[in-house]
């Protein structure tokens, strides 16, 4: 995370590097809860037009917590949850050596896995992806989701739990 | 094993002893296969620059606006203010849509929707609403009218200076400047005068006169001596009387030297004007001149 120094919201510069920090983690929050790219698109452009129209009131490390909280708040109730669908970045060993039969295996085991995020209770859902893709720590998803780090961490637990048991048909 | 411990593993955060015990467990194998499954997981992209891009029109059209809602708002205040207006002129109007008046040395004869009748003496005015008329029985005065009210629901007379409520009766309301009179002849009235009730059986008045309030009797009659053409007073200030006298002969009435205060007990004719000149001056031992269409009310020094 880039540290942005105490300087005012409304100048330019300022305001581009907090969008450029915090842009893509607003679109992913909102995708994983929702399932939908360009509502999450959308939450994206509202949340920074609403930090632009009050930048004087936003002092610039309130910033952060201030998006997450209007991305938060903005579709809250109103979106109903579509399937969220993930892809698999590039497999760093490029060289395929491995048999048809496990690969076969794998594709099925990506399917499972797919579905299994998908029927994930929302909030366990975006905690687990906000850890596993964006890398974000349990302390700065309770943050986002306004809750205790323990509730992250029962989170997260409950969302390996019950990952491997649709996986493996339990 | 300690509380979320599939969390506190994925965070690097078990202690020595409770990763060897979850690796012992059958479990274990698939909660590593899952880790590494989702190492390699990606959200959907997204393009940061077009984003911005987007941002940056969105910022420009809400700045435009700031500077564009501004001037508008005063008009609209403008606006709201105005048809407010004709809003509550069109709901007055719709209500009171039935004016009669009466200039000085004039009378009318008003017959009212349901048959109560109402007598309006000289520089008077009624005004009420005919369509409403079988819902409301509501009628503003200005001067003084003697009303027959036909037996029905509330009648109700509203004068700047009190309302007066009746059911069905005969009663007679004055209303002139810094003076209200309201007599009953028959049945009932209650006059709202300053927050406070007054109930007139018939055969009493009520006056006001600066706003000092005098109950009073009247005489045994049926209608107000105005009706037969005679303006009669009891303990009148002078100058009402005078007053009365300028309605009645629309006469420019003027005075020298003489107390308008002193009280008039007496009637003057509505119809002859030499005699009501006489009426007046002779009780209160004043004289007078009458020139053309001006009268002059004097005292002669002693």
């Amino acid at each position: 995370m880039k540290a942005i120094k105490e300087e005012h919201v409304c100048k330019d510069d300022v305001y581009a590097t907090i969008f450029s920090t915090y842009s893509k983690t607003v679109f992913n929050y909102i995708y994983y809860k929702f399932g939908n790219e360009e509502k999450a698109y959308d939450v994206v452009q509202e949340a920074f037009i609403k930090l632009w129209e009050n930048c004087s009131k936003v002092a610039p490390d309130k910033a952060k917590s201030y998006v997450y909280t209007i991305a938060n708040n903005l579709y809250l109730n109103v979106l109903k949850a579509e399937k969220v669908r993930l892809k698999y970045a590039p497999e760093t060993n490029t060289v395929v050596n491995e048999s048809p039969d496990f690969l076969l295996e794998e594709q099925e085991y990506k399917e499972k896995l797919e579905r299994a995020l998908a029927a994930l209770p929302e909030n366990q859902r975006t905690t687990f992806l906000l850890n596993r893709i964006d890398g974000k720590k349990y302390a700065e998803i309770a943050e986002m989701e306004g809750v205790s780090v323990k509730a992250i961490e029962k989170r997260m637990h409950l969302a390996l739990k019950t990952l491997r048991e649709q996986i493996e048909g339990i | 094993m300690q509380e979320n411990y599939l969390a506190k593993w994925l965070n690097n955060e078990l202690t020595k002893e409770e990763l060897v015990k979850f690796k012992e467990t059958k479990e274990y194998a698939s909660y590593l296969k899952l880790r590494e499954a989702t190492n390699n997981l990606a959200a959907p992209d997204f393009d940061m620059a077009k984003a911005f891009e987007d941002l940056n029109k969105h910022k420009a059209s809400t700045k435009s606006k700031v500077i564009k809602l501004n001037p508008y708002k005063k008009y609209m205040g403008i606006a709201a203010a105005i048809a407010l207006i004709f809003v509550a002129s069109f709901l007055y109007y719709g209500n009171l849509n039935e004016e009669i008046s009466t200039q000085y040395a004039e009378r009318a004869q008003i017959v009212l929707p349901d048959a109560s009748e109402v007598q309006l003496n000289a520089d008077s005015q009624i005004s009420y609403s005919k369509k409403n008329w079988a819902k409301k029985r509501d009628i503003a005065l200005n001067g003084e009218a003697f009303f027959k009210v036909a037996k029905g629901k509330r009648f109700t007379v509203t004068t700047e200076n009190g309302t007066v409520t009746v059911l069905g009766t005969q009663f007679n309301v004055e209303n002139r400047k810094g003076y209200f009179e309201v007599a009953c002849y028959e049945g009932l009235v209650s006059v709202i005068y300053n927050k406070e009730e007054v109930k007139l059986p018939a055969g009493n008045s009520l006056v006001v006169i600066n706003g000092e309030l005098q109950a009073l009797k009247i005489p045994n009659t049926k209608e107000p001596s105005w009706i037969r053409n005679e303006s009669s007073f009891k303990s009148i200030p002078l100058k009402f009387v005078l007053d009365e006298f300028q309605r009645q002969f629309n006469i420019e009435v003027a005075t020298e030297n003489i107390d308008t205060n002193q009280l008039f007990t007496g009637s003057f004719s509505n119809t002859n004007k030499e005699l009501a000149l006489q009426s007046i001056s002779t009780p209160s031992q004043i004289k007078f001149k009458l020139e053309g269409n001006k009268v002059l009310f004097y005292a002669e020094t002693p």
